[in-house]
């Protein structure tokens, strides 16, 4: 028998509230599929979009100070969320390339750095370590008939040479994945436009804006609902949905899964598993319609 | 709004300034020839005044003033297309990060911004709790921008779904964050770090 | 007892701005062995040389060193004064403080110590020299012209012209090149073909060519004045001396729907093809890959109706072999893609529009072919993806070019000028529709060429926008163009109908390939290097081989044929001679230490080594030695580096006069 896959998981903050069905269904699937996941102890926040907005320093040590509690678990460092993925990968790549930067940081930690550690996203974990061949095996109840819009947004791919998770501009990784598990993805525009995430708080009426232009292109392409690997992104698309419907007028009704939700879905698990009655925009009479509920 | 005309001289280009930013983004200010590529993607450019490109090309004339005086820096998602597309690897998102880092102490920086209010209370939460406490900040961002109905309708349901935790329990290893802050502080305040 | 000349030269004010040259004369003065020792405003100047030779004279001077610029700048000039001179010119050495010294440093007191350092150096090294005699070669009166574009074609019928024989060799079925695939040039607008096909049927009519298509070169030996060429000839897979061009083969060829390279892939051929009805030589040929016959060995639909049976199914590639003294590269250009480029490659491809797989976003030269009244919609401008009339165009220049994210920084000179050139033709011929060009800067340097880009504006309406885009994507069946107008300061959206993008020039594919082959130098991108970038544009570092053309970077048609006539000019000018002289720069292998491992062999980049027996009276074997024949040698110094026994002296460069210098120090 082969070993089982080892990871340190960091959830990071929205998957611990607003996003506790990605974390509920992260945990669920790994632990179908025989992938071990074990939560880095008194991990902080990243610091996300906010610190390295006004401080990069700050965004630094955070990240820095994180990897450092990684280190403690042995395996590679398993990351949901995307924007949390981002801000890591981009630690290592610019303290790996600024030695004014690192003295800074160590000055701040007051420790060397520890900042080897492999950061990976759930999406490569499922599509390159456990493989997707593998994965195809592992369903049972295949998701076909299911249109997938997959949503990159912004902070899976960019920039280039940080993330290093797939193509910057045309990436496959999460048709890959869904496609894998039988289910059919629709090309669109907007797989990889803004959904203004980073003014959730502030300037509601700049998401409402970029995200209707997401929920258009999606609705466009004759999707049934959209796969994300991002608690912000998914907020925007799934909370705010009702209300940019309103303003615009128009319906979407789009539902908004994360990819371990629709993954875990395919692999029998049911749906008090993968907290589906979590979502705002009920994916109940879809997944019904398509015969997986 | 009548536009003030650039005066130009070595004394009016603060290259100083532009060496800050350069030294805190890790990116060539000059290398921007002004093709507008950063422009034509920038999924928020219709909400700056000065749209990227014009952001570089004042920075490239020393002339930080009126691109911190305005609200484009604000504006910004940090959603990194524009450094992605650069032909010239120009990373404008990482020199957006230090514009609005330097503004904190820049005269005549606009400090009214909502955004700014946020990103405040985020950083406050993270020395207090360890964590986002998305409720919390919510909150006390309304109270504190005035806004009490602000998203209003959304926060019944988002209880109900369990998506708004009421309490949060903070990290056993708090005094290392409180550290981490203080050291921060301690080295800009001995002038060994910006 | 030697009698060492010293001249410093203050380079105008290049050398003498750091470094105090009357100081520097003075202290080498001192030096044993130096008699005379002076500066000079201008060295190489009239006046200068003159003093040179007076001085050889009157101070009846042995060895001279002139303390001035980078011997690759000067050497020859102030050699050949010393011969004047009557003496041997390899008695004369540079000690160059200008590039080494002066142009590098700033305080000047330590710039004029190191600057008498690297002089007395130089008189040490001096002492050593000995003199040497000037090798001659006899010269092969032929040439060899890589490349049937206009570069080749102009080189080609200029050489033979003056009643020289030209071996012209083509990779492709026939000659013609990118030329010949265009509609109509700037900044005069006349038909490609109009001027192209009649040079080409010079060359196919003119005595003095002898035409190699679909060849290619397969192994260069040799050196300047005596190279032998191996080439490939490529089957065919018909005779050439049979064939009459009927093109009776190729109207019944049942393969119809092959994609024609010539016509970018949006025409189509049959296997048995020529590229083009005005190709040069008119015989066709049969593309085994796609051929009904070769995959299945059923069909020959082709042999059986061909009336002088010059089909023959059977043919083998073959090699030739040529002699001769001279080779012209005129290999051209290909056009960067933006398709998605392999793991690892230094260059990208463009993501943000879809890495080529929205069908109506071309390049120029597809939009070249559409022009085109020979193309494959008759010069109509219809769209790849449904044969629609596109009524808003979408022109983005700058595409790879002007890139470092995608790994080419340079400008690829000519898109300005056919992108203005485009919204002409397009306006020409489709009257009710409106072009748009994204660009960031207008480079029209030229006879007549900014004229031409202003009128395509203000007389040809097309909207130019100053500004790049982000991002191309499909909609429906339009294009929708993001980009920016930097001079309103505003975001651009354009629904277009077609894109078309001017991209970059790059250096034909395998250019490193056939480079190494010829032993010539390349740049980062493959394109070759010249010898000199100002005064010798021509030549490579590699005696006898020349350039011409887009090989060496981008150019347009004007300034390919004026760089082909004059790589002419050079062939022609080592032509004028019967024998060569060469620089005796080369390896000598003293025989007596010479144990015969050949590591020397082994490391030539050149061929120059060779085995030479060595035989008592009686012819019994004594042992087998080295050989550097001086003809080949390059003079580079790597055998003499590598040799266990110490056995190879590069002249010129000897042990004794390199230890010497160091001993100097």
């Amino acid at each position: 028998m082969e070993k089982p896959l080892n990871y340190s998981y960091y959830p990071g903050c929205s998957l611990h509230a607003s996003a506790g069905e990605y974390d509920l269904s992260t945990r669920e699937l790994f632990k179908a599929l025989n992938i071990q996941l074990t939560e880095i102890p008194d991990w902080f926040c990243c610091g996300a979009t906010p610190a390295h907005n006004v401080d990069e320093l700050l965004s630094l040590s955070l990240c820095a100070k994180n990897l450092e509690l990684a280190d403690q678990i042995e395996g590679d460092v398993a990351v949901a969320c995307a924007a949390c993925f981002s801000r890591l990968k981009t630690a290592q790549h610019v303290l790996g390339e600024s030695a004014v930067k690192r003295k800074q940081v160590e000055k701040a930690l007051d420790a060397p750095l520890k900042l080897d550690g492999n950061v990976k996203h759930l999406l490569e974990i499922l599509a390159k370590d456990f493989g997707l061949e593998r994965l195809a095996a592992a369903v049972n109840k295949p998701l076909t008939g299911l249109k997938v819009a997959c949503y990159y947004g912004c902070l899976l791919t960019r920039p280039t040479d940080v993330p290093n998770l797939d193509c910057v501009e045309a990436p496959t990784i999460m048709e890959k994945v869904i496609e894998a598990v039988g289910a059919t993805t629709v090309p669109w525009t907007h797989r990889m436009e803004c959904c203004g995430a980073n003014f959730t708080l502030s300037r509601p009426g700049v998401v409402i804006q970029l995200t209707g232009a997401v929920l258009d292109s999606a609705k466009a392409a004759g999707a049934d609902c959209i796969m994300v690997g991002c608690p912000l992104c998914h907020g925007n698309l799934d909370i705010r949905q009702k209300e940019i419907e309103g303003v615009y007028n128009v319906q979407y009704g789009l539902p908004v899964f994360y990819l371990t939700q629709l993954v875990g879905l395919s692999v029998g698990l049911g749906s008090d598993k993968l907290g589906m009655d979590a979502m705002i925009v009920n994916p109940t009479p879809l997944l019904r319609e398509k015969n997986l509920l | 709004m009548k536009k003030k005309k650039m005066i130009i001289s070595q004394e009016t280009m603060d290259v100083d300034f532009v060496r800050k930013v350069e030294a805190l983004s890790g990116t060539s200010v000059r290398r921007c020839f002004q093709c507008g590529k950063c422009s034509a993607g920038c999924p928020m450019a219709t909400f700056m005044e000065h749209p990227p490109n014009r952001v570089v090309r004042l920075l490239q004339l020393g002339q930080w003033q009126r691109i911190l005086a305005g609200r484009s820096i604000w504006y910004c998602a940090s959603c990194e297309t524009c450094s992605t597309r650069c032909p010239n690897k120009v990373h404008l998102a990482s020199i957006m990060d230090a514009l609005r880092k330097l503004s904190w102490d820049a005269e005549g920086a606009s400090k009214e911004s909502y955004v700014q209010l946020a990103n405040k209370l985020f950083l406050q939460n993270i020395r207090t709790y360890g964590r986002q406490y998305e409720m919390r900040l919510a909150a006390v961002f309304n109270v504190k921008s005035g806004q009490f109905l602000k998203d209003l309708m959304l926060g019944p349901k988002l209880l109900a779904k369990g998506k708004l935790k009421m309490f949060h329990s903070k990290n056993k290893n708090m005094s290392e964050i409180e550290k981490i802050f203080s050291r921060i502080e301690a080295m800009r305040k001995n002038g060994e770090a910006l | 007892m030697s009698r060492i000349g010293v001249f410093i030269c203050h380079c105008g004010e290049n050398i003498s701005r750091t470094v105090d040259v009357e100081r520097v004369a003075a202290e080498v003065g001192k030096m044993p062995g130096v008699s005379f020792s002076t500066d000079y405003k201008y060295m190489c100047s009239d006046p200068g040389q003159n003093l040179l030779k007076n001085a050889i004279q009157e101070q009846k001077l042995t060895h001279i060193v002139v303390a001035a610029c980078s011997p690759r700048m000067h050497e020859k000039t102030f050699r050949k004064a010393v011969e004047a001179a009557g003496l041997n010119p390899y008695l004369c050495e540079m000690a160059n403080i200008r590039e080494h010294c002066s142009w590098v440093h700033e305080n000047k007191e330590e710039a004029t110590v190191k600057a008498t350092e690297i002089v007395g150096m130089m008189v040490e090294r001096v002492k050593k020299n000995r003199v040497l005699p000037t090798i001659t070669v006899p010269v092969t009166k032929r040439s060899l012209v890589i490349g049937g574009g206009i570069a080749g074609i102009q080189a080609a019928l200029d050489i033979a012209d003056c009643g020289h024989e030209v071996v012209l060799v083509e990779r492709e079925p026939s000659i013609g090149g990118h030329m010949a695939q265009l509609s109509e040039t700037f900044p005069t607008l006349d038909c490609s073909q109009c001027i192209m096909t009649p040079k080409m049927v010079d060359v196919a009519n003119h005595p003095k060519i002898k035409l190699y298509t679909y060849s290619e070169i397969e192994l260069v030996e040799g050196y300047i004045g005596n190279f032998q060429v191996t080439i490939k000839k490529k089957a065919r897979s018909v005779d050439e001396d049979r064939c009459t061009g009927c093109g009776v083969c190729m109207t019944k060829c049942p393969q119809k729907k092959i994609p024609n390279k010539f016509d970018q892939n949006i025409g189509m051929r049959t296997a048995i093809y020529v590229p083009f009805p005005q190709a040069v030589p008119n015989t066709p040929v049969i593309d085994r890959d796609n051929c009904t016959w070769y995959k299945t060995g059923k069909c020959g639909v082709c042999q059986k109706v061909c009336g002088p049976g010059a089909v023959d199914f059977e043919q083998q590639d073959q090699l030739v072999v040529e002699p001769v003294g001279a080779i012209v590269v005129a290999t051209g250009f290909d056009l960067y893609t933006i398709d998605e480029k392999p793991k690892g490659s230094p260059i990208k491809g463009y993501g943000e529009f879809g890495h080529g797989k929205i069908p109506d976003v071309i390049d120029g030269m597809t939009f070249e072919r559409l022009a085109s009244a020979s193309g494959p919609t008759g010069g109509k401008i219809l769209r790849p993806s449904d044969g629609k009339e596109p009524k808003q165009i979408v022109f983005i220049q700058c595409i790879g070019s002007r890139a470092r994210e995608k790994g080419i920084s340079y400008c690829s000179k000519v898109c300005c000028m056919y992108t203005a050139k485009h919204t002409m033709l397009y306006h020409h011929k489709v009257h009710d529709g409106q072009a748009y060009v994204f660009f960031m800067d207008a480079r029209t340097p030229g006879k007549s060429y900014d004229e031409f880009w202003r009128r395509s504006i203000e007389e040809e309406e097309a909207v130019y926008i100053r500004g790049m885009v982000s991002r191309l994507y499909q909609k429906g069946d339009k294009i929708v163009v993001m980009g920016s107008d930097i001079a309103v300061g505003v975001q651009v959206e354009i629904e277009a109908d077609m894109v078309v993008l001017a991209t970059a020039i790059q250096p034909q594919k395998g250019a490193e390939l056939l480079a190494q082959k010829l032993g010539i130098s390349y740049d980062k991108y493959n394109f070759y290097s010249e010898a000199h970038a100002k005064l010798r544009p021509v030549e490579c570092a590699t005696a006898g081989i020349y350039l011409a053309g887009a090989c060496q970077g981008p150019k347009d048609i004007p300034e390919t044929v004026s760089q082909a006539s004059a790589a002419a000019a050079k062939v022609m000018t080592l032509f004028s001679k019967d024998q060569l002289e060469r620089e005796p720069i080369v390896a000598r292998v003293k025989e007596s230490g010479c144990v015969g491992c050949f590591a020397c062999k082994k490391v030539c980049a050149y061929g120059a080594v060779e085995e030479k027996e060595i035989r008592d009276r009686q012819g019994n074997l004594i042992k087998t030695v080295a050989f550097v024949n001086p003809g080949v040698c390059a003079g580079c110094g790597t055998c003499q580096a590598t040799c266990p026994s110490k056995s190879v002296e590069l002249d010129g460069y000897t042990d004794e006069q390199v230890i010497a210098m160091i001993e100097a120090l």
